[in-house]
């Protein structure tokens, strides 16, 4: 196998707020590197700057040090170049459900009748075709989580960060919507950097998971994940994905085996 | 829901054999369109009768509370020979400009202090300081500036609803959902594009509702303005009408008032229905406690 490509790099981000007394550092000099086409999880302890992180990539949050590289030129975010997704599906009320999906193509300027067309094409690859003038607030939560993955991939971003954007969906409609995303990074070739507090969904979708350690916030380990199914499901059976989770709980110092009482 | 719970208890089994009737059942076969407008409908011709009779029977003086039939009267005396539409064009035109203006002002402000927080907390203890002072105090003053005429009521109902909605519109911009506005940065959004796809839009609900508010006192501001000095209007009417103690021409003001104020109200309700489709309440799916 060829060394994979580096994407987008971090190197000795550092960022604190301001806090009653002074201020409090969060990110204490993060490194590591995202390669083309990778599909990285960052876990950590609740608290530890996890979507700090996010938010100084996407560029909505100035770092107080460091540097991020991509695709070797030094950049100081990715504004514009990244697709966000959230727990919250960002949908906006007042726009219809073919609205909301063209909301990133309109940003980038695409005319009204090429939008129309993609945006009709991706809702109708996802199963949303009949949906096109519904508002949100009518739709199911799996259904909305869907609209937004669509509306962040019509944009064709170069790297999708991913903010646990399934956790508010119950157990049945998360795991449908892993699958619908993996197919989906696979067909579009996309990188993802995948935020999650849930380490058997990071196990089972990414190559490789980033630990970051307690506040202010390193990177603890990398690890990378060699399981070979490429579906949800058929990765959480894989024999190898309990030894990773232990592994994993193992670096958040997460109890796995209860003590004999 | 209640047929389940029936279903699955003896006590209710039972009670619901006996001869008592289920509490609310005749409210629920009321409560339809034509229902509830027949009962307001009777409530009111029910109100006026009694007042009327009231009168006759000389247990209210006509003199001081005027009479039902007399206030009819003078409304169609009054509309006959055109005084009373005259006076109902004034003030609603007044007010209607009043509210327009005053609104638009106020809000156009409001949304764009959301661009800068710095001007915003350095302009928002002058406006709490202004909005403290009852406008209706700057009545005599606005008169002196603009006039008794036509202009000073426009004047003075701008003065009553532009702050309003000023704190209305600065107050919903600043509620706009974060994330959104995060949302749309992350995708290279300028803070224009942010303004007109976020901030516009997520404070409509909040602007429309002040609107109702500022029909009101737009109202309130064309008819002072009136009643300090004026030719014409409801509030000239009411307020020379009752120097004069004729009630039945005071009330006729009033009730034109009141059917003004209602018909504008009911045009936003329309107006709200058309702009915020997204925002339809389903009733059918309301909960029935």
């Amino acid at each position: 196998m060829t060394a994979p490509k580096v994407q987008l790099s971090l190197r000795g981000i550092r960022k604190s707020f301001p806090g009653k007394a002074g201020p409090v550092p969060v990110l204490d000099g993060l490194n590591f590197d995202i390669y083309e086409r990778d599909f990285v999880s960052i876990i950590g302890p609740s608290g530890c700057g996890k979507t700090t992180v996010f938010n100084v990539i996407a560029g909505l949050l100035e770092p107080d040090g460091g540097s991020m590289m991509f695709r070797g030129e030094v950049v100081p975010g990715l504004r514009g170049r990244v697709g966000y997704m959230m727990q919250k599906d960002l949908l906006f009320p007042w726009r219809t459900v073919l609205q909301n999906v063209m909301l990133g193509l309109e940003m980038k300027g695409v005319q009204q009748g090429e939008a129309l067309d993609t945006a009709r094409e991706y809702l109708s690859t996802f199963g949303l075709s009949g949906f096109e003038n519904a508002y949100p607030r009518t739709l199911s939560g799996g259904m909305r989580q869907r609209t937004a993955l669509i509306r962040t991939l019509i944009m064709d971003p170069d790297i999708l960060l991913l903010d646990e954007p399934f956790s508010a969906l119950d157990y049945q409609t998360r795991l449908y919507l892993e699958g619908v995303l993996l197919d989906a990074v696979e067909t579009f070739n996309k990188t993802v950097i995948l935020v999650t507090h849930d380490i058997d969904e990071a196990v089972a979708l990414s190559k490789r998971v980033v630990v970051l350690g307690n506040r202010p916030t390193k990177v603890k380990a990398v690890h990378e994940i060699g399981l070979d199914a490429r579906s949800p499901v058929g990765a959480r059976s894989d024999p190898r994905f309990a030894e990773y989770f232990h592994t994993l709980c193992g670096e958040l110092d997460i109890q796995t085996r209860t003590r004999a009482a | 829901m209640t047929s389940h719970v029936l279903k699955n208890s003896v006590p209710a089994k039972r009670a619901a054999g006996s001869l008592r009737r289920k509490p609310g059942a005749v409210a629920r076969a009321a409560d339809t369109m034509v229902g509830r407008g027949l009962i307001q409908m009777i409530a009111v011709a029910a109100f006026f009768a009694a007042w009327e009779v009231a009168v006759r029977a000389g247990w209210l003086t006509e003199f001081l509370v005027g009479a039902p039939s007399g206030i009819w009267r003078v409304f169609l005396g009054s509309m006959r020979d055109g005084s009373l539409p005259v006076d109902t064009w004034y003030t609603l035109i007044e007010a209607i400009l009043g509210f327009v203006i005053g609104t638009a002002l106020g809000s156009l402000a409001g949304l764009g202090l959301w661009y800068s927080v710095f001007v915003a907390r350095l302009v928002e203890p002058f406006i709490v300081a202004i909005n403290s002072v009852p406008k209706i105090a700057l009545a005599p003053i606005i008169i002196l500036w603009f006039g008794t005429g036509f202009v000073s009521k426009v004047a003075l109902a701008v003065s009553l609803t532009a702050l309003v909605a000023l704190i209305a519109a600065y107050q919903a911009a600043r509620d706009a959902d974060s994330d959104l506005q995060a949302l749309l940065a992350s995708m290279g959004a300028t803070k224009n594009r942010i303004f007109r796809s976020v901030i516009v839009p997520s404070t409509l609900p909040a602007i429309i509702g002040m609107f109702r508010i500022n029909i009101g006192f737009a109202l309130v501001g064309a008819v002072v303005g009136e009643f300090i000095s004026s030719q014409r209007g409801l509030g000239h009417l009411i307020y020379t009408a009752s120097s004069l103690y004729d009630l039945n021409t005071v009330w006729v003001g009033l009730f034109v008032l009141m059917f003004v104020g209602f018909v504008l109200y009911h045009l936003i309700d329309f107006a709200e229905r058309r702009i915020l489709p997204w925002r339809q309440v389903n009733t059918a799916g309301q909960v029935q406690v």
